[in-house]
């Protein structure tokens, strides 16, 4: 069964003009298949976050073209681009960027308030969410009630309240210790298992080995794009040493159960 | 995004700023308080005087003599110039029905009996058509040349044992000469019977010119009484006309309330008085001129000075409203700065310009409204006290405690309106960068 694309960049450019010309994409091309697990790699500066921004709706890019559900980024008005960022991506920020004054509740029901969707049924969402995330007891707690690990769940739960076809995460566990990091990278397997297409940012290999590929940016170009989906394709966690870098017992282990609930995913 | 999400989701962050959003109401409860409580007490205040005229003096034409640059209201500026003789000439005019004098006449106490009260301004001689039969409760009006008074409610109550027709008073006159007089007629209000009264209400006993004025001027030497704060013993009439009583007021009534029969009147004895043939031309000189004006007329100039007052105050207010509107323009300002990330944020997850827009315009909405509301309460609580202190009936005026409302709607909107712009047009990538 071939996979749709989520998103597709085809030779895309971000340049940034102040001073000096900055380019911090310089011709990247890169189709991310729907309910793949992406994890994008690179030294600071290399253009990881613009690529987000860009694939985020944020941003649009300076040539060449960001297809997000189908639509071209860069051609799309202010408005259109807006309704596609709250409805086509789920953005998971290193600093989880909460309404401070939002409790946890409301926070992952917000994306669904511009969707001028109903009070009670954004309610509802955003609880089973919270319940999915493992902070069902903490709906009405606020930002700065809750753990690092807690808040960075409340913003994953708020990323997939409106169950879009991307969740991009830029260096989501940049500011969590590794034993939260751990929970939020299990809850990125448990909902990349469940169909979520996901695209993470990282420095951290280990981090960026739960992926089905890496992608390896440097100087704004895409150096290499490292398929860890050999152990997808022999379905066993016994044979790690498929990707160009050899895999951890570590990371193999948490690879195990991913792919296989992947495919069930998938099939659906 | 609804306005009633916009609505809750301001308000949410108005009570998350509590000290500062009341801060920032405060200017706007201040101006509107202000409006309306000056409105309030000016449309009371004048509820409180043109219920004080009564259609039965519709016929009467008030006059003195003043220096015309002068302004201000019944006997600004006014001038002793009238005689007796003056008076029985204009009575005597084509078109005028009746003339008599006003004036006041300094008193230092009242007895009814045993019983002595202290009263100044006392007692005021005019004419005995002065207090027209329909102003009577009981009684009659005096006559001319009788030691005979007609006394108002205030004035028969103030005694232990009330005034009644056919009393005696002993009334000791300015300066220790003692005078009695009959009391024949008790009017049925203790507010003034004409605007060169006044308003308020208070003890007054009305007697004919002659013998009381008459008497005054010439055996005192004080013609200068009249009516109300003026001191005494300005008889400048002293070296004019020895035992000649001069009046500092003329009433004059024409034959009918028509406008026409007004002027005529009043046409009439000014061109009397101010020709040779009258004893007053000798004082006018070229710095006096004789005023003639109804009690509409002078109600419509206190009411003229009243709006001014008013326009003055609500210029003021408005200028509060402005420096209140400029209160919340800038907090909403630093507001968007401070919650750049929070607008980031928003945007972020699907936010447009316009649910942006709504909810900072919303919350500066919100504080004027809330201002206006405060305002209006404060506004009215200040009206109600201003009455109640100077005994006025209490009129609220409705239009303008929605005009507030919207007023507070409105300095909301524009003082809204540019951060609102501000934080829509924040872009969400430097926006979540900003720390
Ligand atoms: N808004 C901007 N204005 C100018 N230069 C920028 C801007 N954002 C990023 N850059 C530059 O683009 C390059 C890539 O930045 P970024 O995508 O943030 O890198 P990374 O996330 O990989 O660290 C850097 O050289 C950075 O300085
Ligand atoms: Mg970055």
């Amino acid at each position: 069964m071939a996979r749709e694309t989520a998103v597709a960049l085809e030779n895309v450019r971000k340049t940034y003009r102040i001073g000096e010309p900055v380019h911090a994409l310089d011709g990247v091309s890169l189709a991310v298949p729907r309910g793949s697990y992406t994890a994008i790699m690179g030294p600071s500066g290399s253009g990881k976050s613009t690529l987000m921004n860009l694939v985020g709706c944020l941003d649009t890019p300076t040539a060449g073209e960001v297809v997000v559900g189908g639509r071209p980024v860069g051609a799309l008005g202010d408005r259109e681009r807006t309704r596609l960022r709250g409805t086509e991506v789920g953005f998971v920020f290193q600093t989880f960027n909460l309404m401070p004054r939002l409790n946890a509740l409301e926070n992952v029901a917000l994306p669904q308030l511009f969707q001028g969707i109903d009070r009670a049924e954004r309610r509802e969402r955003a609880r089973d969410l919270l319940e999915r995330v493992g902070l069902g007891d903490r709906a009405d707690h606020l930002p700065n009630e809750l753990s690092g690990g807690q808040r960075q769940r409340v913003a994953l739960a708020r990323a997939l309240v409106n169950d879009p076809a991307i969740v991009l995460a830029d260096e989501p566990s940049g500011n969590l210790d590794t034993d939260t990091e751990a929970d939020i990278l299990d809850l990125f397997d448990e909902f990349h298992a469940a169909g979520t297409t996901m695209l993470v940012v990282t420095h951290e290999r280990h981090v960026a080995d739960r992926a089905d590929r890496i992608v390896h940016l440097l100087d704004g170009k895409i150096e290499r794009i490292e398929d860890l989906e050999g152990d997808d394709a022999s379905g066993s966690a016994a044979d790690p040493g498929r990707g160009t870098e050899p895999a951890s017992d570590a990371d193999a282990d948490s690879e195990t159960g991913s792919p296989s609930r992947h495919r069930e995913a998938d099939s659906e | 995004m609804n306005p009633l999400e916009s609505l809750r989701l301001s308000w949410r962050s108005i009570r998350g700023h509590k000290l500062r959003s009341a801060l920032t109401t405060l200017g706007i409860v201040i101006g509107i308080a202000a409006v309306i409580a000056f409105v309030t007490l000016g449309a009371s205040l004048q509820a409180g005087i043109i219920g004080d005229i009564s259609p039965d003096d519709r016929r009467n034409v008030y006059g003195w003599a003043a220096d015309p640059d002068i302004e201000g209201g019944p006997l600004a500026g006014a001038q002793p110039v009238f005689t007796p003789d003056d008076l029985e000439s204009v009575a005597a005019q084509p078109d005028v029905a009746a003339a008599y004098g006003y004036a006041t006449i300094q008193t230092q106490a009242i007895s009814n009996g045993n019983e002595t009260v202290a009263q100044g301004n006392g007692l005021i001689a005019t004419g005995p058509s002065y207090i027209r039969e329909s102003r009577l409760a009981e009684g009659r009006q005096f006559e001319r040349g009788e030691r005979e008074a007609v006394v108002n409610p205030a004035a028969a109550n103030q005694f232990e044992e009330n005034v009644t027709l056919g009393d005696e008073l002993t009334v000791t006159i300015l300066g220790g000469e003692r005078t009695t007089l009959e009391v024949v007629g008790i009017t049925d209000t203790s507010e003034g019977q004409s605007p060169f009264e006044g308003f308020e209400s208070s003890p007054r006993i009305y007697v004919p010119t002659d013998p009381y004025y008459a008497a005054q001027a010439a055996g005192l030497g004080i013609g200068g009484g009249s009516g109300g704060e003026n001191e005494t013993g300005t008889g400048d009439e002293n070296g004019t006309g020895i035992g000649d009583a001069r009046f500092l007021a003329i009433i004059i009534e024409a034959d009918s309330a028509a406008q026409s029969d007004i002027d005529a009147a009043r046409e009439s004895a000014s061109a009397y008085l101010e020709s040779d043939r009258s004893d007053a031309s000798e004082l006018l000189g070229d710095d006096l001129e004789v005023t003639f004006r109804t009690s509409t007329e002078l109600l419509q100039q206190l009411q003229d000075v009243l709006a001014l007052l008013r326009n003055f105050i609500v210029g003021i207010a408005a200028i509060s409203l402005l420096v209140g509107s400029i209160g919340i323009a800038n907090i909403m300002l630093v507001s968007v700065t401070e919650r750049t990330r929070e607008i980031g944020i928003m945007k972020a997850v699907g936010a447009q310009n316009r649910d942006v827009l709504g909810l900072f315009l919303t919350e500066a909405v919100i504080l004027g409204v809330i201002g206006a509301i405060l305002g209006t309460g404060l506004g009215l609580l200040g009206g109600y006290l201003g009455a109640q202190y100077i005994d006025l009936p209490l009129v609220y005026p409705l239009e303008y405690v929605a005009l507030a409302v919207g007023v507070g709607i409105l300095v909301g909107i524009l003082a809204g309106l540019y951060p609102a712009w501000r934080a829509a047009r924040t872009d969400p990538i430097d926006a979540l960068r900003y720390e």
